[in-house]
């Protein structure tokens, strides 16, 4: 008996401990976000701001243009999803339920690349995506992370049209529906959490990308929040509340994000784990 | 049309748009990397060919073998922390009688979803030499430990490292909580029956059940790890030095700063090569056969 109490201590012990040390830094962001450099560094490192320094948030949006950067992160991370669950759906559908020689074959090609590190081909694809005149576009960095993410997708599409029964497009062909017709009012809605899934890990992808965002874009116009950050840093580095303003300002989505889907997440993660090669 | 045609021809429709883009933008840029890393190439003019010069000169320069030493820490760090401590958290997660579990396993996938620029930034402020929370906590704690956590030789790689292993433990977090979740019960209750110890039991059963998704994580951290990039090139920008470089940072350099971008190109194809390896050698070494329950 005391043994299992012990245990169930030992237990609850280790796994709050480790919510501090995932959540504080966190928390300790927010903190600084209100305090000055002194407070921040020498006069109170860990705890609640003693003044709540509202204006390093007024700050943030005078001296960092945050409306662009949000603009143009929303526009490619919607461009990103959008292209990503078209051309992915379409595909896994035909390799998932449809009779080819080659439906394996080329499943395994698309999914090849989830393991593939996408730096590697940064400085063709750069050079690609100059001669397709892409650069200076929105394209030039939606069109790598859509081919980056498109395996992933598959994955998730593949294992959801699988799972569902064969006699579904027996019974639409003998109402005489066409291809087209099943797959779009028939299989689509059918596997509609796979696409919330898709939709949220892919969002979440390109809102936070930026090694491709970094080769990519030079003009400032189109720089994506991540860009806008690090270009940030290097211009007011020193003032580091205002800097912990612009940081919770521009991870408040994604953590909403998370908090309102993390089921849908945990569940893309973990079936994309599974139906591997 | 028959029915025949039109099936080969909606079949045309549903793949022909995705495996057309997926070869132009992923499958014919690797084989560049491969064939443009066997030139001397400046990514405007045309390349010429100087065979294996490239590579020369890669095993000749300081900064490849101090990015091949910091791929390998960086592999170790993330393997240890998000695959040991991963498992420890899930085991202890997975005990029915364990109640807030929603609410752990939320806490701990919170920084996976940040944006990496946003984790080193603070981290950065975490590590920062005067009143960093790091040593600030050493003085609290009064040990007199205090460190140039980014800057020092023997301390930068590491405490990089963790800043990515901290980010991303919810990830393998989930998929170990998630493969022992599939674990059939009576397994457990025979092991009770037998009086097999808590530590024992999940040594015994829960461990080698798993072996299929240790090998996912571990590829996936050690590529991970071999790949690193993002968090030094905002922390140290692969500083002071050349101290906390990296493949990926050479390759960044050599193409993105230098305009050598077939020095560059071979830089990435080592990566590849690298990383294959050690795909090889985890799908060789663990899991080999298919587990069933």
């Amino acid at each position: 008996m005391l043994k299992r109490v012990m245990s169930r201590i030992s237990s609850y012990g280790s796994l709050l401990f480790f919510v501090l040390i995932s959540l504080y830094p966190l928390v300790w962001l927010l903190f600084y976000s209100f305090k000055n450099n002194e407070e921040i560094f020498s006069t109170n490192v860990f705890g609640v701001p003693h003044v709540w320094r509202f204006e390093n948030y007024v700050n943030a949006f005078d001296v960092f243009d945050l409306v662009l950067y949000f603009k143009n992160s929303f526009i490619v991370s919607i461009g990103t999803v959008a292209i990503t669950v078209f051309l992915s759906l379409m595909f896994s559908y035909a390799a998932a339920r449809m009779k080819w020689r080659f439906a394996d074959t080329a499943r395994i090609y698309m999914t090849a690349g989830m393991f593939i590190p996408m730096q590697i081909i940064l400085i063709p694809l750069l050079v690609l995506s100059r001669d397709l005149h892409l650069q200076d576009s929105y394209l030039a960095v939606i069109v790598p992370y859509v081919a980056f993410q498109l395996s992933f997708s598959t994955i998730i599409f593949y294992a959801f049209f699988r799972s569902l029964p064969f006699e579904i497009e027996e019974s639409a062909s003998i109402d005489g529906a066409s291809v087209y017709r099943t797959f779009f009012s028939i299989m689509v809605p059918l596997v509609k959490p796979a696409i919330a899934s898709v939709c949220i890990f892919v969002f979440l992808f390109a809102w936070n990308e930026f090694l491709v965002a970094l080769v990519m874009i030079s003009d400032n116009m189109l720089k994506t929040l991540p860009l806008g950050l690090l270009y940030f840093q290097t211009q007011f580095g020193s003032d580091w509340g205002t800097m912990g303003a612009v940081m919770v300002i521009s991870t408040i989505p994604t953590i909403i994000i998370y908090l309102l889907f993390s089921e849908q997440i945990e569940k893309a993660l973990t079936v994309s784990s599974a139906v591997k090669g | 049309m028959t029915s025949k045609q039109k099936y080969r021809v909606a079949l045309f429709v549903f793949t022909a748009p995705t495996l057309l883009f997926f070869s132009i933008m992923v499958v014919y840029p690797i084989l560049q990397t491969f064939q443009k890393s066997f030139f001397n190439w400046d990514g405007l003019t045309p390349a010429t060919f100087n065979g294996l010069d490239n590579f020369r000169r890669l095993f000749q320069d300081d900064d490849f073998w101090v990015s091949l030493k910091n791929g390998l820490i960086f592999a170790l760090v993330l393997v240890v922390y998000q695959l040991g401590l991963g498992t420890v958290l899930a085991i202890a997660l997975s005990n029915k009688k364990i109640f807030g579990r929603k609410f752990f396993k939320t806490t701990y996938f919170i920084p996976v979803v940040l944006s990496s620029v946003v984790v080193s930034q603070l981290f950065i402020a975490i590590y920062n030499t005067d009143g960093g929370l790091v040593n600030s906590l050493f003085t609290a704690l009064g040990i007199n430990y205090q460190q140039a956590w980014l800057s020092g030789e023997h301390s930068s790689i590491w405490a990089i490292a963790f800043t990515n292993a901290w980010q991303n433990l919810g990830v393998h977090l989930v998929l170990i909580y998630a493969a022992i979740k599939s674990i059939p019960e009576q397994l457990y209750e025979a092991a009770t029956i037998d009086g097999a110890s808590f530590w024992r039991t999940h040594w015994k059963i829960t461990i080698p059940l798993l072996g299929e998704t240790y090998k996912f994580c571990l590829i996936m951290a050690i590529t991970g790890g071999l790949n690193a990039f993002q968090n030094m090139f905002v922390m140290t920008n692969g500083g002071p030095g050349n101290i906390s470089y990296t493949f990926t940072f050479m390759m960044y350099k050599a193409a993105f700063r230098s305009g050598e971008y077939g020095y560059g190109s071979a830089a990435a194809a080592f990566l590849v090569i690298e990383c294959l390896l050690f795909t090889i050698l985890i799908n060789k070494f663990v899991a080999r056969e298919k587990i069933s329950y």
